[in-house]
C-alpha cells in the first residue's frame, strides 16, 4: 500500500492587526526538530558484543527496568549516544553524516522504533534552560521569564526561497570572494592591519581617549554596528554554498534560545560536498572579520591620534577581530566555524558533547581516568575551551578598564 | 437588495437555496444585504457576537481559529457559492472562529430577522433551507472529524511515535 503524503497543517501567523503570512507546517519539520532522549543512565546498560565471525562489532542493550534487550550495530550505538535530549534529529543526522561520510534514510526512524519499543527514549523540551524553567514554572519570575523567551523565540524572520537571491548575488560579483586575488587581498590586508593593530597598541588608553568621556557608550554603539557585520558573515557562507555548487535552504534572524540575536543561514547541503567545500565555507564567513578588522585598524593608524575617528575605528577592529578568534578558534565551547573544521578534520562529530560529558564524569566521580587517545583529546578540550573562556573575559574586561580609567 | 438576474442566478446555485422556488428566491433577496471586504479586512473575530450568516460571492475567506500566541490554525477557504457563520445565525453564540477575506471579497448577508420573517412568511422555503442546512452540517462534521484524524496523524509523524508495534 502507498504510504500517504505527510500530514500537514495551514498555519496563519499574525504579523499585526489584520497582515499576516500563511504557513504549511509538515509532521516532517516536527520530526526533524524534535529531540529525542535516552533514558537515564542507570535506567540501562551497554556491551561490546565481540564475534570472531563478524567484521563489525555490535552492541547488547539492555533496559535495567524492563529487562528488555536490543541488539544494535556500531551505527546505531554512534546515534544512540546522541541521544541527549539536547541534539535535534537533524542534527543527529549531520553527526552520522560527518561520522560515516555516508547516511541511511532508514536508520534513524528504525532506531527509533526499536528503542519507543524497549522504553529507552523520552522527548524533551528544546534546551536545557527551557527545561529548567518548564520544571520551576510555579515561581511568578520563572513563569514571566519562560512567557518573554518564548515571546523572542517566536520572532524569527526568515526566508526558505533564498537560492535565487543567492545565485544571483554570487553572479554579480559574489563570485570574486573565491578567487586567487580575493585571497591574496585577505592575506596583504591580514599583514597590514597587524602592523596597524601593533602601533595602535602601544597606547590603548590615548586611542580610546578619542570617545571623550563616554567610553563606554562608544564601545557599546561600536558593538551594535558589529552586529551587521554578523550579517555579511553568513551571505558569505551562503555564497561558499553556491560556489560549490549547493543549496542555500534558509537565510533569516532570530533569537537563539529565546536571548542571543543572531542572522543564521542554513548551508547544511554543503555536507553533501567535499571535505575541502566544507572547510571553504566556514572559513570564509569568518575571514569577513579579519577583512574588516584589518581595514578599521588601518583607518585608526591614518586617523588624528586622539581621534574619535581613531577610536571608533580602533574600537571596531578590536571587535571584528575578536569575533574572527571566537569563530576560528575551536576550543571556547561554543560550536562555531572553526569547531566544525576542527572535529571534520578529525573525524570526531561529537568531541564537545563526549568531552563535557567525560569531565563531567570525573568531576562528580561517575567516570573513571582513562589514558586512551580519545580521553586524552576530550580532557584537553576542556582544558584549552576553560582557559581560552577565561582569557577572552579578562581580555575584555581589560580593554573595557583601560578605556575608563 | 435590489434582486438583479445575475443575484437570482448566483443564488440557484448556493446549496441552502437550490430547493426554493422563483417567488421564494426573489422575496429572498429582498432580505440580504450587499457587503463588501477589502484584502486581508477582518470581518470578526473568534469570540464577537454575531446573527448573521455570509454567502460569498466573489473572492476568498479564510476561516482559522487561535491555537497559540498570534497563530492560527486555518480551518477552511470559504469560496463562492459557499456560506459560513451559520452557528451564530441560529444560536446568537459567539463567534467559533475568525473570518478574514484573502482576496477582495463580494458577500452577500443574511441575519436572523430576516430568517425569522421567511420562517413566518415562507414556510416550505424555510423548510428546504433547513433540510439543506443540515445536510450541509453534517458534510462538515464529517470533514471535522477527518481533521482530527490528520492532527493526530501529523503528531504521530512529528514524534515518530510508533504505536502499531508497542
Amino acid at each position: 500500500m502507498q504510504r500517504p503524503a505527510p500530514a500537514k497543517f495551514e498555519l496563519l501567523v499574525r504579523r499585526d492587526e489584520e497582515d499576516f503570512e500563511l504557513r504549511q507546517v509538515a509532521s516532517v519539520t516536527g520530526y526533524l526538530s524534535s529531540r529525542p532522549r535516552r533514558v537515564e543512565s542507570e535506567s540501562y546498560e551497554i556491551s561490546e558484543l565481540r564475534s570472531r565471525l563478524a567484521v563489525a562489532s555490535g552492541f547488547i542493550l539492555k533496559n535495567t527496568t524492563t529487562d528488555r534487550f536490543l541488539l544494535l550495530s556500531a551505527q546505531e550505538r554512534f546515534l544512540w549516544d546522541q541521544m541527549d535530549g539536547a541534539t535535534s534529529l537533524q542534527e543527529i543526522a549531520t553527526a552520522y553524516v560527518l561520522k560515516f561520510g555516508e547516511f541511511d534514510f532508514e536508520i534513524i526512524p528504525s532506531l527509533l522504533r526499536k528503542l519507543q519499543r524497549a522504553q529507552l527514549l523520552t522527548f524533551e523540551p528544546r534546551s536545557r534552560l527551557r527545561a529548567v524553567l518548564a520544571r520551576n514554572r510555579g515561581r511568578v519570575i520563572v513563569k514571566a521569564l519562560e512567557l518573554v523567551l518564548t515571546g523572542l523565540e517566536r520572532i524569527r524572520i526568515s526566508s526558505h526561497n533564498v537560492q535565487p537571491f543567492f545565485q544571483a548575488l554570487y553572479r554579480y560579483g559574489g563570485f570574486l570572494v573565491f578567487t586567487p586575488i580575493a585571497a591574496i587581498v585577505c592575506a596583504a590586508l591580514a599583514v597590514l592591519g597587524a602592523a596597524a593593530a601593533l602601533v595602535l597598541f602601544r597606547d590603548v588608553h590615548d586611542m580610546l581617549e578619542g570617545f571623550g568621556g563616554h567610553a563606554l557608550r562608544g564601545i557599546l554603539t561600536v558593538k551594535l554596528l558589529f552586529f551587521a557585520s554578523v550579517a555579511l558573515h553568513q551571505f558569505v557562507h551562503g555564497l561558499a554554498c553556491i560556489h560549490y555548487r549547493r543549496r542555500v535552504r534558509e537565510f533569516g534572524f532570530t533569537f537563539l534560545h529565546g536571548f542571543v540575536p543572531t542572522f543564521y543561514v542554513d548551508v547544511t547541503d554543503i555536507f553533501m560536498a567535499s571535505r575541502r567545500a566544507r572547510v571553504v565555507t566556514a572559513v570564509t564567513g569568518a575571514l569577513v572579520h579579519l577583512v574588516l578588522g584589518a581595514v578599521a585598524f588601518i583607518v585608526a593608524v591614518k586617523s588624528p591620534p586622539g581621534s574619535f575617528t581613531q577610536a571608533f575605528a580602533a574600537a571596531s577592529g578590536i571587535i571584528q577581530w575578536q569575533a574572527l578568534l571566537v569563530a576560528l578558534y575551536p576550543f571556547c565551547f561554543i560550536e562555531m566555524d572553526g569547531y566544525h573544521i576542527f572535529v571534520d578534520v578529525l573525524g570526531v562529530p561529537t568531541l564537545k558533547h563526549d568531552a563535557i560529558a567525560y569531565a563531567k564524569g570525573l568531576l562528580t566521580g561517575a567516570g573513571r581516568v582513562e589514558q586512551g587517545r580519545e580521553e586524552l583529546l576530550w580532557i584537553g578540550y576542556v582544558v584549552l575551551s576553560t582557559l581560552s573562556v577565561a582569557a577572552f573575559i579578562a581580555f575584555n574586561v581589560w580593554i573595557i578598564f583601560s578605556a575608563t580609567h | 437588495m435590489q434582486a438583479s438576474a445575475e443575484t437570482l442566478a448566483f443564488l440557484r446555485d448556493v446549496r441552502v437555496f437550490e430547493a426554493f422556488s422563483d417567488p421564494d428566491l426573489l422575496a429572498l433577496t429582498d432580505r440580504l444585504r450587499e457587503r463588501d471586504l477589502r484584502r486581508h479586512q477582518i470581518l470578526f473575530r473568534e469570540g464577537d457576537r454575531g446573527d448573521e450568516m455570509f454567502i460569498v460571492r466573489r473572492g476568498t475567506i479564510l476561516i482559522s481559529k487561535s491555537v497559540t500566541g498570534k497563530v492560527e490554525q486555518v480551518l477552511v477557504r470559504v469560496e463562492p457559492f459557499d456560506f459560513f457563520g451559520e452557528m451564530s445565525l441560529f444560536d446568537g453564540s459567539p463567534r467559533s472562529a475568525t473570518a478574514q477575506a484573502e482576496t477582495e471579497v463580494e458577500l452577500l448577508v443574511l441575519g436572523r430577522d430576516s430568517l425569522q420573517a421567511m420562517t413566518e412568511t415562507a414556510p416550505r422555503a424555510a423548510a428546504a433551507f433547513f433540510h439543506a442546512m443540515v445536510l450541509v452540517f453534517m458534510e462538515r462534521l464529517r470533514r471535522s472529524t477527518l481533521q482530527v484524524a490528520e492532527a493526530t496523524r501529523w503528531g504521530l509523524e512529528a514524534t515518530g511515535l510508533d504505536v502499531e508495534t508497542r
